[in-house]
Formats: C-alpha cells, sequence, structure tokens
C-alpha cells in the first residue's frame, strides 16, 4: 500500500519532468550518467565508456554490519547501422565486508553483459529532439563467484529521450530478469529487478565553437529488487526498494565526455535484515571516434 | 594483480582528463586551412545535435562523401559546413544521406 502511494507519487514527479521539459521556454541538454540514457550513436561510431563507482551499506540497528563496493565497468559500443547499437560490459569489482568487527575483502570480474540497442523512434525538429529506443540484453555467468549471478539474466529496457534547446531529459526503464542460482545442490532464483532513472540537465556552451560545454544534471531513479526464491517460497532478508536523488555534471569536449554523479538515497526499504544503501559516488569518462 | 588493474584504471582515467582539459584549451579545426581554389564551402542547416560529442560522429560519416574534403558541425548554430573539392561532383543528397546516417535531420543549403 505504502508502496503503490509511492509509485503514484514518483509517476507524477516523472509527469510533472516531462512536462517541464516539453514546454519550458528556453532549455535542456543532459543524458543520464548513472545509467546509459541515450539513442543509438551514428553509424561506425566506437563508443568507450569507463567509471568509478563507490557504493556503500551501511549496518542495520540490529546488526554489526557494512559494505564497501567499488566497481571499474567498462562498456564499449557500436553504432552498427544508425538504428542499431551494439554494446558490451565488463566490470572489475572489489568488496570489502565487516561483519561482527571481523573485515573480509573480496575482489574479481563480473560477468560479461552483451546488450543491443534499436532506435524505434527519432524526431528531429530545429526546437526539440525527441526519441525512444527498446533494448535487449543477456549477461553471461562469467564472472567470479562473489560477483556473478551464477546465471544467464535478460534485460528488456527502453530509452526515452527528449531535448529542448539546451534542456534535456532522459528516461530510461529497465527490466532485469535474473537466472537461477546453484550453490550446494540447492537452486535459489534470484528476485528480478526494476529500474527507472530519470535525468534531467541543462547545457551551458563554454568557448566560441560550440565544441565545449558543462552541464549540471539532477537524476533520480527508482530501483527495486524483488525477492530471491527457493521452490516458490520468498527468502527473507532479501529484496528491497529505494529512491534515489543524484546531482552531477558533465563536462563535454567535442569526443570525449567527462562525467561525476553523488547518489544519495532519500527513501528506502529492505525485506528483513539487511544493510542500508547510503550514499554512492560515481566519476566516467566517454571517449568517442 | 588487482591492485595493477586498479593502479592501471585510474591513470588511464586521470591521463584522458588532463588530455581533455588540454583540448578545452585550444580551438576546434578552422576550415579555412582547406579554402583554395577548386575547394569550395557549403553550410547546411541541421537538425536533432545537442552535444559538442555530437560533432564527431557525423563529421566522420560526412568525410566519407568521395570529394568531401573537410567538414565542421556546430550544435549550438544547427549548422554544418562542409568543404568539398569541386572537381568531384559531390551532390547534396549525399551529404543529407550522411546526416541521416548519423541519426540527424537536414534542413535548407544555406550556401
Amino acid at each position: 500500500m505504502k508502496n503503490k502511494k509511492l509509485l503514484t507519487k514518483l509517476s507524477l514527479l516523472f509527469i510533472f519532468l516531462f512536462a517541464c521539459n516539453l514546454f519550458w521556454v528556453d532549455s535542456l541538454s543532459a543524458s543520464g550518467i548513472s545509467a546509459d540514457a541515450g539513442l543509438t550513436p551514428a553509424a561506425n561510431r566506437w563508443i568507450f565508456k569507463t567509471q568509478f563507482r563507490l557504493m556503500q551499506r551501511d549496518n542495520h540497528p540490529t546488526m554489526n554490519q557494512e559494505m564497501t563496493m567499488q566497481m571499474y565497468p567498462v562498456v564499449i559500443a557500436y553504432g552498427l547501422k544508425s538504428n542499431i547499437a551494439l554494446m558490451v560490459r565488463q566490470a572489475f569489482v572489489e568488496k570489502e565486508m565487516t561483519m561482527m568487527g571481523k573485515t573480509t575483502n573480496s575482489s574479481g570480474f563480473g560477468d560479461l553483459l552483451f546488450m543491443a540497442k534499436y532506435r524505434l523512434v527519432r524526431v528531429n525538429k530545429p526546437t526539440y529532439t525527441f526519441g525512444i529506443a527498446p533494448t535487449i540484453g543477456i549477461e553471461l555467468p562469467t564472472g567470479n563467484d562473489a560477483f556473478s549471478s551464477n546465471g544467464y539474466d535478460l534485460r528488456f529496457g527502453t530509452y526515452f529521450s527528449g531535448r529542448r534547446r539546451r534542456l534535456s531529459m532522459d528516461v530510461n526503464m529497465l527490466y532485469i530478469v535474473n537466472g537461477i542460482k546453484k550453490e550446494s545442490d540447492v537452486s535459489t532464483e534470484i528476485g528480478n529487478e526494476f529500474s527507472m532513472v530519470s535525468a534531467l540537465g541543462y547545457q551551458i556552451s563554454m568557448g566560441s565553437d560550440g565544441n565545449f560545454s558543462f552541464t549540471p544534471v539532477i537524476e533520480s531513479s527508482y530501483l527495486k529488487t524483488w525477492h530471491d526464491t527457493n521452490n516458490g517460497i520468498n527468502l527473507v532478508n532479501t529484496g528491497e526498494s529505494l529512491f534515489l536523488l543524484s546531482p552531477g555534471f558533465k563536462i563535454t569536449k567535442s569526443s570525449i565526455i567527462f562525467e561525476s554523479l553523488f547518489q544519495i538515497p532519500v527513501w528506502q526499504e529492505q525485506n528483513g535484515l539487511q544493510t542500508e544503501r547510503t550514499s554512492s559516488f560515481l566519476i566516467g569518462i566517454r571517449i568517442m571516434n | 594483480m588487482y591492485k595493477k588493474i586498479k593502479i592501471i584504471f585510474i591513470g588511464i582515467l586521470s591521463l584522458f582528463l588532463i588530455i581533455s582539459m588540454i583540448g578545452c584549451a585550444s580551438g576546434g579545426n578552422d576550415l579555412s586551412a582547406f579554402m583554395n581554389d577548386t575547394n569550395k564551402l557549403r553550410v547546411y542547416e541541421i537538425f536533432g545535435m545537442d552535444c559538442p560529442g555530437c560533432h564527431g560522429g557525423l563529421e566522420n560519416l560526412i568525410s566519407m562523401v568521395p570529394g568531401v574534403v573537410a567538414s565542421k558541425a556546430n550544435w549550438e548554430k544547427q549548422q554544418l559546413q562542409v568543404v568539398v573539392d569541386s572537381k568531384i561532383e559531390v551532390t547534396d543528397q549525399q551529404i543529407f544521406d550522411a546526416i541521416k546516417e548519423a541519426n540527424f535531420t537536414a534542413g535548407k543549403r544555406l550556401k
């Protein structure tokens, strides 16, 4: 019930932000930072993207537990045709876990992700641009045990992109169907995930030849992970919902984009006893040919 | 080994940041360097570019049109400047097709 009310409020917020984008007199250009929210790149164009993400989870009042995770994802995207883009992502992860005063460290590669994006709609007008691009992806269980879902995960997403002069808004919706994890002959169905990220930004042009810009960005993210299940029974202490607000910025210089974001959880609800998400930090760079 | 990967990663990130910052201080390519008796300048209206990052993909595709010597896009002015070799026939349609491949929409030819 509480979730339903929140979802209604969030939906209204997104509609409001979207309406602002469409009717703003003089504004928009941003693109997502924490999530890829762009449309397909030009044909034959390569994009290399890498980030450093610092994520922390703090102890629940009744638990003496915390976790720090550092992630280094690398994404390579290619514009196969003007309306089809292919992407591959590989992340390296470092994790530090403290439980009851005892700290353990682990590190390794995450699962390999392949994604394809199809530009369904793109309207370019003198005063605005609008586009929709659905995506489909598969995550292979290639990662180290600690960072792998140990199953084939499917991803279905849709990207909405709107620009009105210097103002931009991107909305990215993604649903992940997680696979089955097998540990010591026990099969656990990992809970599916849903995320909705919207990014709103205002592009400030710097320099005389229009090839350098600074863009303050504000992102809002709703993330939901369903319960893990075993033989159809929900497992306790799994599944969560959270809402993040993230101020950040992008610096674009011709074919290089430097970006940074600070994610602040403003609302979260974990099932059972679980650590809570604290603020996260992200810094990244994109290079395009 | 993992520490090495981390150091290399942060090193690459810092290097590109420095390069991009140095690059910010310098100007873009000036088409006047390509102008002579045989090369002619054309200017097209173009819609859909929304940041300086769009220029590269478009300029790459335009440069693949036979007869194009150089090009420069400007997202703010919504314009594309193309220097063509007048000895080789380059039609507007060839330019429009390249613009479409870059996911943008061509407007009028202004010059």
